[in-house]
């Protein structure tokens, strides 16, 4: 998992760090604005869309517009109104921004399910190799999409238990993709509707075929 | 000639010393004597060091050698809105370390803004054989294995509360490091952890500890569990849920009206993120008895936040989104008078436009009709000079007092004015204020008037306003109880600076960034004041790569008596007598 408590950091893309720039002389050196800027804020800009906009995204600039017309369409207010807000205000801590982007990305991109996290890890390991992996299951939405990824982070071939052919006599030396439920026992991947799946899977394992009688 | 001896054996007043809690009795208690300084300074049990680096562990352990609690504080409070460089400081491991060895007994650590690493709760774990309280208020730099090695070892831990700060959430495991015979756990706050925890092992742990009091949960924790785990504990004062959002289903409902409604002591609610506005009558049952309810991320509109908050007449604390609204307010401050904190926060801080029917009438409603009314933080629009002379006059018992006016320098609606007299208003009649948050459109004439009348001020946050280094001057010379000021994006410079140069080593610390501050007076400072730590933080590079007129970035002023800090970053620079020397 990422990091929680609200991690996202707002940092204007804008190039004036303050008001004050009529009295300081340097601070409108552009240079000063990539420096205070890390790309972990760069990639939370991008996915958050709202605090003041670059001059490069445009997906940025429908995000904000959006957002405030969806409360006020018949004021129109121009991008510059926008990149005057100051860096960093109003103080409000991280974690009631990041819970109030999340209420406005709902509100804009409505999910059927509101409580929904954006992400769940589960790791995942092959039998044999001591060091796992790890994985966002949300990132899938079915199985296929879940076994096309693992045969090409392991580098081998998982087969799904509904799909064995009968004919192939050697399935011994490929791999099956099983999974420890909230109860701890482990099961084979595949038998249940894939919303179940995630919401009773641990962690993954991808264990020889011949382990596991079919 | 004989000497009589009217001292009492030392024994007697170790007891009677124990009856003094209070850190500035203490304080007072050792200057009486040397005889009393020894006594006391061997009984002395709980430390607060509100600045990490003003102090160091090696000196603090040898003057007060049996210490059972400590609290700390590492960064300044801008940091909670980014303006504090990521790495800027605030390592609490060497605190650990020393104490490791030194305080074998010690059972709480309370820390606040720092930075603690899985090593250094690993090292609380295994050194502290007593260790009770463990208190992170917005921190970081740890992860769920820290939290587990605690859990697994913490035989005697009460408290785990781990408010606001930013755990690496690797998974919901360390819970059930708690061995099957820990009972002990008094307070549980894991509201910042965003993976949920082994959800049985919650609910085998909760149920095993009867003396469980708080349980803030996080948001991961749906709602139609909250019930299992609550009805385990009956005996719950504060209760955090996580997201109070679900499908409609009557048997979770009514089950968690059951669960909710069976905590005959419950008087605190938090959590209620994503909620779901028919789930709310589930704690109506409850509203008579909470005294804390805070709803500071229940995005749901007026109506139903003006339901519950009208039936919680004994309400003491109540945080809330704008979402209130005014017509909200003069609910509340109609039937809650024993209302003594608001603090309520914006729903859509970056829009340009009111989303919210939410003014100044607001506040003043709550300040007409809450007589106990003294801690208010409050998010607005729009703000007149009348309304706040109003909220002075009816509340002269205010002690903390912070206003954001979202927009900076918004004058008086009414008037197009300055917010000067308002402001004013309220430092001159509200004689016991403790702290205050400015915002608005404010000249040097506010200043005048808060060191003019603010004598009991401890700590000022100034924002967007004032005209020139006067307003600084007002503030540093006449605050005579000034402890913390932090300033941002005001015109203040090196004048005001240098000439209260002494007044900085009253106080704990000083925060100004996009000021006019120059990099020569900050040199200069540095060097006359060799008990004040002068940081500059600059992310542009080096400070003498620029002319010495040249501001600074941000700055950073505290009294230390621990020296320049060893552990600064590559954008921090700390100026002192041979700094011309060392920063070439």
């Amino acid at each position: 998992m990422g990091k929680s408590g609200g991690a996202t950091h707002f940092h204007s893309s804008s190039s004036s760090s303050s008001s004050m720039d009529r009295y300081s002389s340097s601070s409108n050196d552009p240079a000063s604005t990539i420096c205070r800027r890390s790309s972990s804020d760069l990639s939370t800009d991008l996915k958050l869309g709202l605090n003041s906009i670059s001059p490069n995204s445009q997906d940025l600039h429908h995000h904000h517009h959006h957002h405030s017309f969806s409360y006020n369409s018949s004021t129109s207010i121009s991008r510059e109104e926008h990149l005057q807000r100051p860096l960093n205000w109003p103080p409000i801590k991280s974690i009631l921004r990041s819970t109030i982007v999340d209420e406005m990305q709902n509100k804009l991109h409505p999910q059927s399910e509101r409580n929904r996290p954006s992400s769940f890890f589960v790791k995942v390991y092959m039998e044999g190799i001591v060091i796992g992996r790890k994985l966002n299951l949300l990132a899938y939405h079915s199985y296929d999409g879940l076994i096309t990824v693992l045969c090409q982070m392991f580098k081998t071939t998982i087969l799904c238990p509904n799909k064995i052919d009968e004919g192939v006599l050697h399935y011994g030396k490929y791999h099956l993709l099983t999974y420890e439920d909230q109860e701890g026992d482990w099961m084979m991947v595949g038998d249940v509707p894939w919303e179940l799946f995630v919401t009773s899977v641990k962690r993954l394992k991808i264990t020889r075929a011949e382990r596991c009688q079919l | 000639m004989q000497r009589m001896t009217y001292s009492f054996p030392e024994e007697v007043l170790e007891h009677v010393f124990s009856f003094i809690q209070s850190d500035n009795d203490r304080n007072s208690i050792s200057l009486v004597c040397k005889s009393w300084y020894e006594i006391e300074r061997w009984c002395r049990r709980r430390i607060f060091i509100g600045n990490c680096y003003a102090v160091c562990p090696t000196m603090v352990i040898k003057r007060f050698p049996e210490v059972r609690t400590i609290e700390l504080k590492g960064k300044p409070h801008f940091a909670d809105f980014n303006l504090v460089p990521e790495g800027w400081g605030g390592y609490v491991h060497p605190w650990i370390i020393a104490m490791a060895s030194s305080y074998p007994w010690l059972e709480e650590i309370r820390l606040k803004r720092m930075v603690i690493t899985d090593d250094s709760l690993e090292l609380i774990a295994k050194s502290f054989k007593n260790f009770q309280v463990l208190v992170l208020s917005a921190c970081e730099g740890f992860s769920t294995d820290g939290l587990a090695a605690i859990a697994a070892n913490c035989r005697n831990l009460r408290e785990l509360d781990l408010r606001e700060s930013e755990v690496d959430d690797l998974n919901g495991h360390w819970l059930s490091h708690f061995p099957d015979t820990y009972t002990s756990l008094v307070s549980l706050n894991i509201s910042c952890l965003g993976s949920e925890v082994s959800f049985s092992a919650l609910e085998r742990l909760v149920g095993r500890c009867p003396n469980l009091r708080t349980l803030c949960l996080n948001r991961a924790i749906p709602l139609d569990r909250l019930a299992n785990l609550v009805c385990r504990v009956p005996q719950l004062v504060e209760l955090g849920t996580g997201a109070y959002s679900s499908d409609m289903r009557p048997d979770v409902f009514s089950n968690l009206a059951g669960a909710v409604t069976g905590c005959k002591q419950l008087r605190s609610l938090s959590g209620f993120w994503d909620v779901n506005p028919a789930y709310l009558p589930a704690v109506y049952p409850n509203c008579t008895r909470l005294t804390s309810l805070n709803l500071g991320y229940a995005t749901i509109q007026s109506p139903d936040l003006t339901k519950l908050v009208s039936q919680c007449q004994n309400l003491q604390r109540l945080w809330v989104l704008d979402y209130i609204e005014d017509s909200g307010l003069e609910a509340l401050a109609a039937s809650c008078k024993d209302l003594q904190e608001l603090r309520v926060f914006p729903s859509d801080p970056y829009g340009v436009e009111p989303n919210v029917s939410l003014t100044e009438q607001g506040l003043v409603s709550v300040s007409e009709g809450c007589p106990k009314l003294q801690s208010v933080l409050y998010f607005c629009r729009q703000m007149s000079n009348a309304a706040l002379i109003t909220i002075a006059r009816n509340r002269p018992n205010m002690t903390r007092f912070r206003l954001c006016i979202i927009e900076p320098r918004t004058p008086d609606y009414l008037t197009l004015q300055p917010l000067d007299t308002g402001f004013g208003a309220i430092v001159e009649h509200c004689k016991d204020l403790q702290r205050l948050s400015l915002s608005g459109l404010l000249t040097d004439r506010v200043f005048e008037y808060i060191g003019t009348y603010a004598k009991k001020l401890e700590m000022l946050s100034v924002a967007f306003a004032g005209d020139s280094d006067l307003g600084l001057h007002h503030i540093l010379s006449g605050c005579e109880n000034l402890r913390k000021l932090e300033i941002r994006d005001c015109p203040f410079g090196d004048k005001a600076l240098l000439a209260n140069a002494a007044k900085l080593e009253t106080m704990r610390s000083l925060w100004m960034s996009s000021c006019l501050v120059s990099y020569g007076a900050c040199k200069l400072l540095g060097q006359k004041m060799p008990r004040l730590n002068v940081e500059v933080i600059d992310e542009r590079g080096a400070p003498d790569s620029r002319p010495e007129n040249c501001p600074v970035e941000k700055l950073y002023i505290y009294r230390t008596i621990a020296g320049p800090r060893l552990d600064m970053p590559g954008f921090v620079w700390t100026m002192y007598e041979d700094s011309a020397l060392r920063l070439s």
